[in-house]
């Protein structure tokens, strides 16, 4: 130590003469744009799938309702509690919507500790209209996986000259990728017309548990074989993990898990622990064996029902065997499904037609109840010109002879008309014919919506499209053009609008902008139409119709006549699910009739 | 420094305590020879609530116990019953002065047992060296200059705590918080650098280059500083092994350790470094330690600055964070803190959650089993300033 | 440092040494031996740096499990020596001779776990905790949450709701979603 370490230290004194560095007035001083301070939701964009309540650390955050569920929107909103958040944001981090995000803005003084619990978005506050504060990262951070995993599939050519299945279905390592992107908020529940417990059974795949897996599917979907490859999926169209990236593949999911059980009946039985159900003595007959038919009976057989289905062609499986294309959905799965459902004891009787061979008044006199699943398989025509052609078809009618293997016919041009999933099966099915006749796909399918506005699944029509077919949306038919008694083609005019300003069907036409597409074969697929012939005029007078003819139901599916329950495509739909959600609820409801409302 | 001249006048105590037959001092507190003190448990002059339960003889300490648990939270049970992504709020409590540290550790166990050890993009790996390196220099604005807080030298702690202040401002823009920062995240990080970052920061690294050697007037050449800390609160260099003394601590007594060195993390190895060190082993050594380490790393920030990539991806594709599950497997990781070596002890158990989470800071051994040591024999004055060269942080010791 | 793990997994008869990083391995050993090799390291081999001293309850295996952790400052390389004692009667040789610090980790962990180590300084001692009733906190069966909702008061006016079980409840109330069986159970 010296007498300069006196000295030094007085050097400090420079600073005397400069401004000080303290902030004249720290209250309002704003914060940087990504500050994390008070909670901020755009309650319109939020889907109330709680996410953000699931990643909470502290257990912060609620769900309250904010307005009443609708499919996609389950009508909860965050509801934060500030005496427990930690400001760490993770629930923006995860929203599945980015609604919800933190604003800049710091300073909150109230007097009552009970204020800082608040919705944001619902209850209003000073920073709801702040831009600045903490949203989520960027790039590439995300909590999920935003990409589905990609589905293997035989390529176009190798598979337009078949039929066998060319979706390849998902190995154990991709289904458990897929399944690990969902959140689980289960929004897609109540969208699947049957209630699918779907996180649950993701949820068993990410646990590589196929037995609970199947257990979860079997509650409310007896046919998951053929629902995890056919189904509409419209869970998929309100997945949360969808609405800012891929949705889960959910039908894939559905179909891995049935998949990796093998087709043994006496597994299914164990797993699903069907063994020793106690019968109760009472007897239901169903009509149809289609997805209704086969919900109601495998859920009446479980409680204890003798189940008798009454099914016109020589198989089971309705239009799921005799509509849909076996490329789309092999003959063995439907197999696995129903054989597993004949198991429980289900019976069938192939080749009775209801109305013909016997009578529904015989069905009433010999069982306590009816349920009736009969479906649509009346082809509906365009009645245009020329289309009572010989070689103008009906798309129902080829469908089903090519699974009954009768000969179909098959030209070397085709010309479709429909823009549906079933224009696109036939559209599909006569191609690959066309390549193992003639070794060239030339077929047009044309609808009259517009491309952005096709009922088909989008799929399907890229589908079509890599197999060499010709789809040409927009254009109305006008007439089958006919020489020398043989089918040419058919004339169609540009369609400007389908609908009137009633919202009836009135299309308008562009004749300006006429096509013709030259086919030596026409078919029709524009719709199908049913066959309830089997309810006689005394039964008749007794039920309700609607303006559409279709006979009134309860929520129950029962008629008028309470012994009568009818669902599936007659009543509800056109699809799978909605045909095995009426017939597990009508199994239900034969129950609470039969045995009073003892649930 | 000798004890002798004009201010070192010390009186001979060899006789007191007296020592038994075994060793041990005789304290008895009837023999009115002795008296109890009791410092804290309100911040006795460290970051932090504990007490110290002095017996003193005059002004001389002869025994000194610890006692922690006035901020006990329980923070490494918590984390047990979180999501390995929910870990990172919580861990940052436990240590305040460099909270970011806790973050890293928390990131790296996860991802080293998971296996996405190396799936982490660059660019997030020279944010998170960054954010530590900041982390650091906060820390040591506040604790250089408090070390001569101490001793009532004050000037040096308010212009220490102002530029520590506009490095939070820089956390602020970066991280979206000032103190925790909750930046570093299992995967990565979260955020790129805000437009403008590097010019600002580079504004506030040249006021810190001023105080650098305003600091070195005011404290190493200031007369009062050096009687005060010269030859006080001695750390031997055997002890280093026998007391497991770490970090600068540990390098004022002429041992390097620097975990950034010895087992580099990050890009360490891709900088230009050295850690400074000492051979005194006093209250002196270890601040100009700590001095020269402010230079040191306001340099390694200008040269992260300089070498890290423009752009990039800030976190790695990782699994759903809400079913993420990590195999049975355990792990220690540890990293060079402003304090010395700080580190995690990581359990997996197969389960979405961790087993176990066990903070080892270097607070647990300096500021109990060395502190205690290091106060027999010392003057009640010079107390305050031991703990806070042994820069003691207590939510670190209980977790 | 293979050779430093060969030498003492066939001079204690190791089981299960794995090598999480190419500097850091964890080795398992009998209780009894498990003071003795830390000695052995120590005084052999130069890792003459205690990092830490750590617990694991594996409450499903019925023991608890003792790290400790050491570091070689020459060689930059780390041993993990786990030992496990039976849950039901905790008690472990004490290591305070070894290096200053170990007797406040073993106090920590007679309070955090109930494991004895009879022989180290102030291990009796409270920690962090005063007062301290329940079970060591530690310990996986000490419930936290359970423990807070026993002390503390939750705060009124909380509730929440599952998005699926509220969608039910609101739009399909009636509608079955599970499979109702008749079975004689």
């Amino acid at each position: 130590m010296n007498i300069k370490d006196v000295f030094t230290p007085f050097t400090t004194w420079s600073k005397v003469v400069k401004d000080p560095v303290t902030i004249k007035n720290p209250i309002g001083r704003e914060a940087a744009p990504r500050y994390r301070g008070f909670h901020k939701n755009d309650v319109e964009a939020c889907i109330g799938c709680g996410t953000c309540e699931a990643i909470c650390e502290n257990k912060a955050i609620d769900l309250v309702p904010y307005k009443d569920p609708v499919s996609g929107d389950s009508g909860l909103r965050p509801r934060i509690d500030y005496g427990r958040c930690c400001w760490c944001a993770l629930c923006v981090d995860i929203c599945t919507t980015n609604s919800l995000s933190l604003t800049n803005e710091y300073t909150w003084v109230d007097t009552d500790p009970d204020n800082f619990i608040f919705t944001p978005g619902v209850d209003k506050k000073s920073w709801d209209d702040k831009k600045d504060g903490w949203k989520k990262p960027v790039p590439n951070y995300h909590f999920y996986g935003q990409t589905r995993v990609p589905m293997g599939e035989l390529h176009a050519h190798e598979r337009i000259d078949s039929f066998v299945e060319f979706i390849k279905g998902y190995s154990k390592q991709q289904a458990e990728e897929e399944a690990d992107r969902c959140v689980g908020c289960g929004i897609c529940t109540a969208t699947c017309p049957a209630h699918m417990g779907i996180p649950e059974y993701i949820k068993a795949i990410r646990n590589d548990d196929m037995e609970e897996g199947l257990r979860i599917l079997y509650e409310t979907n007896p046919l998951p074989e053929i629902c995890g490859r056919i189904c509409t999926h419209k869970c998929e169209d309100v997945c949360s993990v969808g609405v800012n990236g891929d949705p889960l593949s959910i039908r894939w999911l559905k179909r891995y898990i049935a998949d990796q059980i093998p087709a043994d009946t006496d597994k299914y039985n164990d797993i699903l622990v069907t063994k020793d159900i106690k019968q109760n003595n009472k007897k239901v007959a169903i009509i149809g064996s289609g997805p209704s038919g086969l919900s109601a009976a495998y859920y009446l057989a479980l409680l204890g029902y003798s189940v008798k289905i009454f099914e016109k062609l020589p198989q089971a499986g309705g239009m799921m065997r005799y509509g849909i294309p076996e490329y789309r959905l092999p003959y063995d799965q439907i197999d696995k499904d129903i054989n597993y459902i004949l198991s429980v004891g289900v019976e069938i009787e192939y080749n009775v037609t209801v109305g013909k061979d016997i009578t529904l008044e015989q069905l009433h006199k010999d069982y306590d109840a009816v349920f009736a699943g009969t479906g649509l398989h009346l082809g509906r025509s365009t009645r245009i010109a020329g289309s009572d052609h010989p070689n103008v078809y009906q798309s129902v009618d080829l469908l089903r002879d090519i699974v009954k293997e009768v000969p179909v016919p098959v030209e070397r041009k085709i010309v479709v008309i429909g823009g549906g999933n079933v224009a696109m099966d036939i559209t599909r099915s006569m191609a690959r014919l066309q390549m193992k006749k003639f070794g060239e796909v030339n077929i047009i399918t044309t609808s009259l919506e517009d491309e952005a506005h096709m009922p088909a699944d989008r799929e399907e029509i890229v589908e079509a499209r890599e197999e060499g077919c010709t789809i040409i949306p927009g254009y109305g038919p006008q007439e089958i053009i006919i020489e020398d008694n043989k089918v040419k083609g058919l004339k169609v005019w540009k369609c400007l609008s389908i609908f009137d300003e009633d919202r009836r069907f009135n299309p308008k036409f562009d004749a300006s902008d006429e096509r013709i597409f030259e086919g030596d074969m026409v078919i029709e697929s524009i719709g199908q139409g049913m066959d309830i012939s089997y309810l006689s005029e005394d039964f008749k007078k007794d039920l309700e119709f609607d303006p559409r003819g279709r006979v009134k139901t309860n929520d129950r599916f029962q008629s008028s006549l309470p012994w009568l329950f009818l669902g599936g495509d007659i009543i509800q739909g056109p699809d799978v699910i909605h045909g095995i959600a009426n017939g597990h609820i009508a199994a239900q409801g034969i129950d609470d009739f039969l045995f009073g409302n003892k649930s | 420094m000798s004890n002798k001249g004009l201010f070192g006048f010390k009186p001979d105590r060899s006789n007191y305590p007296e020592i038994d037959k075994d060793g041990k001092a005789i304290l008895d507190l009837s023999s009115q020879k002795y008296t109890k003190l009791w410092l804290g448990p309100n911040h006795p002059g460290v970051t932090g609530n504990m007490a110290v339960e002095l017996t003193i003889s005059g002004d001389e300490v002869v025994e000194a116990r610890t006692h922690v648990g006035y901020l006990h939270r329980g923070f490494e049970k918590l984390i047990e019953r979180r999501l390995f992504v929910q870990g990172f709020p919580t861990s940052i409590r436990m240590c305040v002065a460099e909270p970011d540290t806790n973050e890293y550790l928390i990131a790296q166990c996860t991802e080293e047992l998971s296996g996405y050890a190396d799936k982490v993009p660059e660019m997030a790996v020279w944010l998170r060296t960054l954010v530590l390196e900041l982390a650091r220099l906060q820390g040591l604005l506040r604790g250089v200059p408090g070390q001569a807080g101490t001793f009532s030298l004050g000037i040096g702690v308010q212009w220490g705590v102002y530029l520590r202040d506009l490095i939070l401002d820089r956390f602020e823009e970066l991280t979206g918080a000032r103190v925790y920062h909750m930046y570093i995240i299992p995967g990565g990080v979260r955020g790129l650098l805000p437009a403008g970052f590097k010019k600002r920061l580079e504004e506030n690294l040249k006021e810190i280059d001023d105080f650098i050697v305003r600091i070195h007037q005011l404290m190493f050449n200031n007369s009062v500083f050096k009687k005060r800390s010269v030859g006080v609160g001695v750390i031997p260099k055997e002890w280093i092994d026998q007391y497991g003394i770490v970090g600068t601590t540990a390098r004022a007594s002429g041992v390097k350790r620097d975990v950034r060195k010895d087992n580099p993390y990050l890009v360490y190895d891709q900088l230009d470094f050295d850690p400074p060190t000492a051979t005194d082993g006093d209250i002196y050594a270890r601040t100009f330690v700590r001095w020269q380490e402010l230079i040191q790393t306001v340099d390694l920030i200008r040269q992260i600055m300089a070498k890290m990539p423009a752009k990039g991806d800030i976190r790695a594709k990782m699994p759903n964070v809400l079913h993420w599950r990590i195999p049975k497997g355990e792990t220690y990781v540890r990293l060079e803190s402003g304090r010395g070596e700080y580190g995690m002890y990581y359990v997996t158990d197969g389960s979405d959650k961790p087993r176990r989470i066990n903070l080892r800071g270097p607070s647990y051994t300096h500021g109990i089993a060395l502190l205690e040591r290091m106060l027999v024999n010392a003057n009640i004055a010079d107390v305050h300033a031991i703990m806070v060269s042994l820069q003691v942080c207590p939510p670190e010791i209980e977790r | 440092m293979k050779a430093i793990v060969q030498e003492i997994t066939e001079k204690y008869n190791l089981q299960n040494a794995v090598f999480q990083r190419d500097n850091m391995a964890f080795v398992e050993v009998e209780k009894k031996f498990a003071i003795d090799l830390v000695t052995f390291l120590k005084d052999y081999h130069q890792f003459s740096h205690f990092v830490m001293m750590s617990c694991v309850d594996w409450i499903e295996d019925g023991q608890f499990q003792l790290l400790y952790l050491l570091h070689n400052p020459a060689l930059k390389v780390d041993i993990g020596i786990k030992t496990y004692l039976n849950r039901t009667e905790p008690v472990m040789q004490s290591a305070h001779h070894l290096w200053k610090q170990i007797w406040t980790y073993q106090r920590e962990i007679k309070e955090a776990f109930g494991i004895d180590f009879p022989g180290s300084p102030n291990v009796d001692e409270n920690f962090v905790l005063e007062g301290w009733t329940e079970i060591p906190h530690m310990r996986r069966d000490f419930d936290t949450a359970a423990y807070s909702e026993k002390t503390y008061f939750p705060r009124e006016g909380r509730f929440t709701h599952d998005p699926a079980t509220y969608m039910r409840e609101k739009l399909y109330p009636n509608q079955p979603v599970t499979a109702k069986k008749n079975t004689n159970e």
